[in-house]
């Protein structure tokens, strides 16, 4: 196990290394001055020279690249171009509402995904089934910026059930601040105490949240119900049912356990992709994360904080790959042993 | 920023009995020659952080500035030295010629702060902090999400009357979004819609769309220093080609003006008066065969505009059209602005054949659009067009130099005629600046030189 680990995460270190030099050859070789974004639009040429060189961008790409990756390994991925701030507090800053967002989706992804998921397995070609595989096919296919704007106009506009945007009513902002601990707004005035924060936050969170959920909640559920199938028409649980298990403990116990593995891929998957799939959502909720964050640095190719931003995605795409790996190796001896 | 810092005048907007009202100064006057400007201060102003208004801090303001070497700062570069005549008067001495007083109340270079933040590194501004006099300052700041201010107690003009004590901005970027919380009442001020939506906006019972000049405009710069627009009769033919009116509709709505020569209207400098090119694909395809191509152009000539900018992307189709139907076969690109700009930089050969280009000006002077769009420069930085007339420059550096504005405008129109009718850059249109707000919200005013301001000390419900 140890030494699976371990390749695993030497494989990780390269694929970093690896992105890390495309992303920041690309970012270099597509034109553009980054000491033009970095003085604004109406830079005078000595200004550009001497933002050249306090940026270093006078010297060789090549050598950039190995300044860039002396300055990563002690831990500092630079500045942003456009608003002057080190990238990793916009990173800390941002990132926490985009983990937030995502939790609180893959939470409602399997809630709802798994059990849906496990009943069409059960009453397979039956009505629910088929309500069932509308509905999460509905849920996979319907651009999530359509859903979006689509719930705005009918939960906020004609009901005025939801926010339209944001974390936080500003009042509430105002009245009951959250104590900064985590950046988690529900984490944080849950720990505090702040019953009316973490009420209009949770509350603010339920439409972009659903939003981004609905992908993942279709897959998870097709996942589900393919995998429940075969593992339905194995042989122990033909005997189980031949011994007189209840059917409830053959759905839950037996078949779902054995069912879960590829589900639980699934979701770790749905997961990581879900830090890029909450870009559009958070331009449409206005929610302050990691999306917003690098969609303004990606229309002015800040570079800085694309490369920075990049890496971490990767870095979490790969480790919650490593994760799922881990825990389906413990769940499966089979996977340990290949 | 306009909310917090305060100049020492104002470019008062369009309209205006004077050209300038007082702000931090309350009176000042110019020498005769025009190198001596004294500001003559308000007295008991206030910053934010306690300090208070006087000739020195003025002083060390505007060298804060100068010595920042940043952004805007070239502006300042006509002050010679700074004099702190007494505790409510400072002198500027200039070391040629210029007009101080539209270089006072630009909105970029010449807030004054307090003397307290004078040493403090940009970083420090940053963070969220401030040291400004005006009726508002900072109370949280959220990156991408949210800032909030709260009325200064101790402002200058006092809190009398209807003001609100707070300003909530959200910072949305999807304009259907805005639209809808416009509707709902959830926001009170918008600066986006839907382009349809801002058509029949006025037509909700709710809002309502006011607009104003802006000093902003569009223009089309043709690359004179090659092939084939180097031909000033092939230029006037582009000049004819264009379906203005068209482009004023598809690109911003219909909400601004036909251009009139490169200044735009409202602002000091410009000439109704010049002659107006218009649509005429007759007359354009005589000026082709008179400039030697009878038959069109058939080797395409590359159109490039900033791709982040919405008005350039929905015109480009329509140039690319208008000059089909005069021969002239245009190949459009995209690209990301400072992109476009350093192939504009890259020199003459290697430059598009026409860039579209959003100008506005730093100060409200028209001297800064004219000298850096179309002065002679050896490496150009905003001279698109590789603009060269030696008599144009004299025009313009002569009218700098005069402080007299009727003289003054006299010598910038005679240099826009010869502009005009060198053709080098189609003059599209001057942009209206839309806001969109709730009909319960009054006292807005929209002060072209100050274009991304929406001032909130007079505005109340």
């Amino acid at each position: 196990m140890a030494l699976f680990i371990i390749k695993r995460i030497g494989w990780l270190a390269f694929v970093l290394l690896g992105l890390c030099v495309i992303t920041f050859t690309l970012s270099r070789v597509v034109p553009g001055d980054p000491a033009a974004v970095y003085l604004g639009s109406r830079a005078k040429p000595e200004q550009l020279e001497a933002v050249r060189l306090k940026l270093g961008l006078d010297k060789p790409v090549p050598l950039q690249f190995a300044f860039y990756l002396r300055d990563l390994l002690h831990g500092d991925l630079g500045s942003s171009l456009r608003t002057h701030r080190p990238v990793l507090k916009g990173i800390r800053d941002h990132l926490p509402a985009s983990l937030e967002l995502m939790f609180v989706a893959i939470t409602i992804a399997v809630l709802i995904g798994v059990p849906l998921g496990v009943i069409a397995a059960k009453r397979e070609n039956t009505v629910s089934d088929h309500l069932s595989r509308l509905f999460a096919v509905a849920c996979t296919s319907l651009p999530s910026f359509w859903l979006a704007m689509l719930f705005q106009i009918v939960f906020f506009r004609w009901l005025g059930l939801f926010p339209i945007g944001g974390r936080l009513d500003t009042v509430v902002g105002l009245t009951n601040p959250i104590e900064h601990l985590t950046g988690f707004y529900l984490f944080d005035s849950l720990a505090t105490g702040n019953w009316t924060a973490l009420r209009d936050s949770a509350w603010h969170l339920c439409l972009p949240a659903v939003t981004l959920a609905s992908y993942s909640t279709g897959l998870i559920a097709r996942m589900t119900r393919s995998t429940m199938i075969e593992v339905l028409r194995e042989d122990y649980i033909t005997t189980a049912r031949a011994v007189g298990v209840s059917e409830k403990e053959i759905l839950f116990l037996q078949g779902l356990r054995n069912a879960l593995g590829p589900t639980m891929t699934t979701a770790g998957l749905c997961f990581a992709f879900m830090l890029t799939g909450t870009f559009f959502i958070e331009l449409i909720f206005f929610w302050p994360g990691l999306g917003t964050y690098i969609t303004n640095a990606i229309l002015l190719n800040d570079y800085p904080v694309i490369m920075g931003v990049t890496l971490l995605m990767a870095l979490f795409y790969v480790s919650v790959n490593l994760v799922v790996d881990i825990l389906i190796a413990l769940v499966d001896p089979r996977v340990r042993l290949k | 920023m306009a909310n917090m810092y305060e100049p020492l005048i104002w470019v008062s907007p369009p309209g205006s009995a004077q050209q300038f009202e007082p702000a931090l100064a309350e009176k000042w006057e110019v020498s005769e020659d025009a190198l001596n400007w004294t500001f003559h201060l308000r007295k008991g102003v206030k910053f934010h952080d306690g300090g208070s208004l006087t000739a020195q801090a003025v002083k060390e303001s505007f060298e804060r500035t100068m010595n920042l070497k940043k952004g805007a700062s070239f502006i300042l570069s006509p002050i010679k030295a700074i004099h702190a005549v007494d505790e409510y008067t400072v002198r500027f001495e200039l070391k040629s010629a210029a007009p101080f007083d539209r270089i006072a109340a630009s909105a970029y270079a010449a807030w004054i702060i307090s003397p307290a933040s004078v040493g403090q590194p940009g970083e420090w501004f940053d963070g969220g902090q401030d040291a400004g006099s005006g009726p508002y300052m900072i109370e949280s700041y959220k990156p991408d999400e949210e800032i909030i201010f709260k009325k200064f107690d101790a402002y200058w003009k006092g809190w009398d009357g209807d003001h609100f004590d707070r300003i909530v901005v959200k910072i949305v970027k999807e304009a259907t979004v805005q639209e809808q919380m416009l509707d709902a009442g959830t926001a009170d001020l918008g600066n986006r819609v839907p382009i349809e939506s801002s058509r029949t906006f006025n037509e909700k019972e709710c809002c309502e769309r006011l607009s104003g000049p802006s000093f902003m405009n569009y223009a089309i710069h043709l690359n004179t220093a090659i092939p084939p627009f180097d031909n000033k009769a092939l230029r006037q033919a582009v000049s004819y080609a264009i379906d203005y009116e068209a482009m004023l509709d598809i690109g911003l709505g219909g909400l601004g003006r036909v251009g009139v020569g490169p200044v735009p209207f409202g602002q000091f400098g410009h000439d109704e008066n010049l002659h107006q090119y218009k649509q005429d694909p007759a007359k354009a395809k005589e000026l082709m065969a008179q400039a030697g191509f009878k038959d069109g152009i058939k080797e395409p000539v590359i159109f490039t505009y900033a791709a982040e900018n919405a008005v350039e992307k929905a015109i480009a189709p329509l140039l690319k059209e208008n000059l089909a139907e005069i021969g002239i076969n245009v190949e459009i690109r995209p690209m990301i602005w400072s992109a476009q700009w350093d192939m504009v930089k890259s020199g003459p050969e290697k430059a598009q054949h026409m860039a579209a280009l959003l100008w506005w000006p730093t100060f409200s002077d028209p001297y800064e659009t004219l000298y850096s769009l179309w002065h002679v420069e050896e490496k150009p930085a905003w001279n698109f067009a590789y603009y060269k007339n030696p008599e144009f420059d004299k025009l313009i550096t002569k009218a700098y130099a005069t402080p007299e504005a009727a003289a003054a405008q006299a010598l910038y129109s005679k240099a826009q005629q010869i502009l005009v009718a060198d053709a080098p850059s189609v003059f599209l249109f001057d942009v209206e600046r839309p806001v969109y707000k709730r009909k319960e919200l009054q006292g807005i005013v929209i002060n072209p030189a100050y274009p991304r301001v929406a001032f909130w000390y007079g505005m109340h419900k």
